[in-house]
C-alpha cells in the first residue's frame, strides 16, 4: 500500500451476502468422476503391470495382458465420458489448439491421449496376429513402456485438475489430495489387476497384486485423514458436515473403500482354500467400488458448497489460501 | 455496410480509446444509489435475456449473482445497525462485474484457448471457439463466469469489448447517473481511486478502503490486480467478495507433485512385491 493509507479491515465474523452463493460450481457430473476413477485405475494397472514385468516377466504374462486390456478399455471409456460431458462435444477437439500448462484441463489432455494412444498399441501387440513377429513384440514393449509412464500421469493429474480451483473443498489441501489421488489409483488398479489373476486361476501372483491394494489402501486412508484435518483447520469442512447425505457419502466410502478391502485381504490370509479367495475376491470388488465412490464423493462435495458461502470465504482469508506443506 | 458510429469517448470526453493500452472499471460503490440502470443498460447492449423469475424476498436485490446472462449485478447490502460502532443504519450498494483479473484464474484454466486477453488488457471469451469444458469456472475466484445451459458456452462480461474498438466506452459505464461506474485508463483510474479514498478519509468516511488495485485485498494470492476494481466501505464479504482469493494454477505442483510422489513410493513398494521375493 503505498499511496494509500494503510487501512486494516476489521476481522471477519462469517457474515455472508444474506447467505447467497459467492462462487459458481462446476456442471460437471458422474462421467467426470466416472472418468477420473475408470482412466486413474487403467493408468495405474498398467503402470504396475509395467513395473511387474520388468521384475517377473515369466510370472506376470498374464497380468500384462490383462492391464493391456484394461488400459485400452478404460481409456476408450475415459474419452467417451469426457467428450461426453463437453457443453459443446461437436468442439471436443478444441482441445488440442493450444497446450496451457496453467491448466490441467489442457495438459491433462495431452497426458490421456498419450496413454490413449500407447494403450492402443500396446493392446493390439496382445492380439493372436503379432505371434512371433518380433518387431512388433517389441513395438508392443515399448508401447507398453510409454504406457505406463503416461498411466501414472494419468492417475495423478486429476489431483492438480481439482485442486486448481477456486472451490474450497477442493483447493484447502492439494499435497494431501494428491496423495489420496495416487493412493486411490493404485489400489484400484491393483485390485482389478489382483481380480484378473484370481478369475484366470492365478491364485500366487494374485495375492501379490492383493498385497499392493492393501497397501495402497492403507496410504490412501492416510492422505484422506489429512485432507480432512487441513479442511477442519481451514474452517471448510464444517459447513460440509452439517449436510447428511454428505456425511453419508464421506462414512460408506471410506468403509468401502478403507476397510473393506483390509479385511477381505486379512481373512483370506488368515482363512487360505476357498474361503479365502472368496474374501480376497470381495476385498477386490470393495476396492474398486469404493474407488469409485470417493471420486463421486469429492466431486458432490465439491458441488455441495456452494450452499455454503462461508466455507469459501473461510478458505479466501488473509494467508489461509496460501498452502503451505499440506 | 458500414457502422461507423461515433467515437463518442473521443468527440465528448477527449480521450481516444486506443489499442494496447490497459482499461478497466472503477466502481465507487460511495456514489451508487441502487439505481440499476448498468444492469439494464449492460442488457440492452448484450441483448441478454432477462432471467428474474421471482422477488429474493432478501432485499431490493432480486437478480442475486451474476450469470452467463447476467453481468452487472447491484448488490444491495442494509445494515440497520449500521457500521461497526455507529448506531446510525445505512444502506450499502454496488454493481458487481467480472474483475478483469491480471493474471485472469479462467484464462488460465481454458484448455482451449477460448478466454484471451485483449489489446485493452480485459478478459474476454471466444463464443466461437469455446467447447463448454466449464472449467473456467470453478477456477474463478469471484464466481463470475458461468456456462449457459441453452447455448453450451462460457459467458461472462467482454468489458464492451466492440465498443471499445468503436471508440466507446462500456454501456454500463456510459448509463450509470453518478459516476459510481468509471471506465478508462488504468494508471489514471488508480490514481483517481487513491485520490478519491484520500478524500473521504479527510471527510471522516475512514471504512473506505479499495479492492482489487495492487498491494490491496482482492489482489492476493499471485492475482496482481483487478482491472475492475472497487471501493468498499465494510468487509468484501459483506458484498460477496472473498478477502484474500487466490490463483488457482499455484495449486498444480503441489497437487500434481504431491501425487506423483505417492504414486512412485507406492509404485516402489509394488515392484518389491511383484517380483514374488524373486532376485
Ligand atoms: S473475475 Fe472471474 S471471470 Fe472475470 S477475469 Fe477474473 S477469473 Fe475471469
Ligand atoms: S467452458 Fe469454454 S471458456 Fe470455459 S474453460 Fe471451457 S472452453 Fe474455456
Amino acid at each position: 500500500m503505498t499511496r494509500q493509507d494503510r487501512h486494516t479491515l476489521r476481522d471477519w465474523r462469517g457474515e455472508t451476502y444474506y447467505g447467497q452463493q459467492a462462487l459458481k460450481y462446476p456442471h460437471w457430473d458422474w462421467k467426470v468422476s466416472g472418468y477420473i476413477a475408470v482412466a486413474g485405475t487403467a493408468g495405474a494397472a498398467q503402470a504396475l503391470a509395467t513395473l511387474g514385468s520388468l521384475r517377473d516377466p515369466e510370472g506376470l504374462r498374464a497380468a500384462r495382458r490383462g492391464a493391456r486390456l484394461m488400459a485400452l478399455a478404460g481409456s476408450t471409456a475415459g474419452a467417451a465420458m469426457l467428450i461426453a460431458d463437453l457443453k459443446t462435444p461437436q468442439r471436443f477437439h478444441n482441445m488440442l489448439r493450444i497446450l496451457r500448462p496453467t491448466s490441467p484441463m489442457s495438459f491433462g489432455t495431452y497426458i490421456f491421449g498419450a496413454f490413449g494412444g500407447a494403450s492402443l498399441f500396446s493392446a493390439f501387440a496382445e492380439g493372436p496376429a503379432v505371434g512371433r513377429r518380433h518387431l512388433l513384440r517389441w513395438l508392443g514393449k515399448a508401447a507398453q513402456l510409454v504406457s505406463g509412464f503416461s498411466g501414472a500421469g494419468v492417475a495423478t493429474y486429476t489431483a492438480a485438475l481439482v485442486s486448481a480451483t477456486s472451490n474450497p473443498y477442493w483447493a484447502a489441501a492439494p499435497r494431501s489430495l494428491g496423495g489420496q489421488f495416487a493412493g486411490v489409483a493404485v489400489a484400484m488398479g491393483a485390485a482389478a489387476l489382483a481380480l484378473w489373476e484370481r478369475l484366470g486361476g492365478r491364485d500366487a501372483t494374485a495375492r501379490r497384486f492383493e498385497k499392493v491394494a492393501a497397501i495402497a489402501t492403507l496410504a490412501h486412508v492416510g492422505a484422506s485423514t489429512a485432507v480432512n484435518k487441513r479442511l477442519k483447520e481451514c474452517g471448510v469442512s464444517q459447513p460440509i458436515e452439517h449436510s447428511k447425505p454428505q456425511r453419508r457419502l464421506k462414512a460408506s466410502s471410506l468403509i468401502i473403500a478403507g476397510a473393506a478391502p483390509l479385511v477381505g485381504y486379512a481373512l483370506s490370509a488368515a482363512l487360505g482354500g476357498r474361503a479365502g479367495r472368496n474374501a480376497a475376491m470381495a476385498g477386490s470388488c470393495a476396492a474398486l467400488a469404493g474407488g469409485m465412490l470417493m471420486r463421486h464423493g469429492l466431486l458432490e462435495a465439491g458441488k455441495a458448497a456452494r450452499e455454503q458461502p462461508e466455507s469459501g470465504f473461510a478458505l479466501a482469508q488473509p494467508m489461509k489460501g496460501d498452502d503451505d506443506g499440506h | 455496410m458500414s457502422f461507423d458510429l461515433p467515437r463518442t469517448r473521443e468527440s465528448v470526453q477527449g480521450d481516444a480509446i486506443e489499442p494496447g493500452r490497459a482499461y478497466g472499471f472503477f466502481t465507487d460503490t460511495t456514489l451508487c444509489i441502487g439505481c440499476k440502470a448498468c444492469e439494464v443498460a449492460c442488457k440492452e447492449w448484450n441483448q441478454l435475456p432477462a432471467e428474474q423469475e421471482a422477488m429474493s424476498g432478501m432485499s431490493y436485490d432480486n437478480t442475486r449473482e451474476l450469470s452467463a446472462t447476467t453481468w452487472r449485478h447491484v448488490a444491495f447490502v442494509e445494515q440497520m445497525d449500521g457500521a461497526a460502532g455507529n448506531a446510525d443504519p445505512r444502506w450499502l450498494m454496488m454493481s458487481d462485474v467480472c474483475k478483469h483479473c491480471d493474471p485472469a484464474p479462467c484464462l488460465e484454466a481454458c484448455p482451449t484457448g477460448a478466454i484471451f486477453r485483449t489489446e485493452f488488457d480485459s478478459v474476454v471469451v471466444q463464443q466461437d471457439v469455446c467447447n463448454g469444458c466449464g472449467y473456467c469456472v470453478p477456477a474463478c475466484p469471484f464466481g463470475v463466469v458461468d456456462v449457459d445451459e441453452v447455448d453450451g458456452k462460457a459467458h461472462k462480461c467482454t468489458l464492451c469489448y466492440d465498443r471499445l474498438k468503436g471508440g466507446r466506452e462500456p454501456a454500463c459505464a456510459q448509463v450509470c447517473p453518478t459516476d459510481s461506474i468509471q471506465f478508462g485508463p488504468l494508471d489514471e483510474l488508480i490514481d483517481r481511486a487513491h485520490e478519491r479514498t484520500r478524500a473521504l478519509h479527510d471527510r471522516g468516511e475512514t471504512d473506505a478502503y479499495l479492492y482489487g488495485v495492487p498491494d490491496s485485498p482482492g489482489a492476493t494470492g499471485g492475482i496482481e490486480k483487478l482491472n475492475a476494481f472497487f471501493l468498499l466501505c465494510d468487509r468484501p464479504e459483506i458484498y460477496n467478495l472473498p478477502a484474500a482469493p487466490t490463483l488457482p494454477s499455484r495449486r498444480i505442483a503441489p497437487a500434481f507433485g504431491a501425487s506423483l510422489a505417492a504414486f512412485a513410493g507406492l509404485a516402489i513398494a509394488a515392484a518389491a512385491l511383484l517380483g514374488g521375493g524373486r532376485r
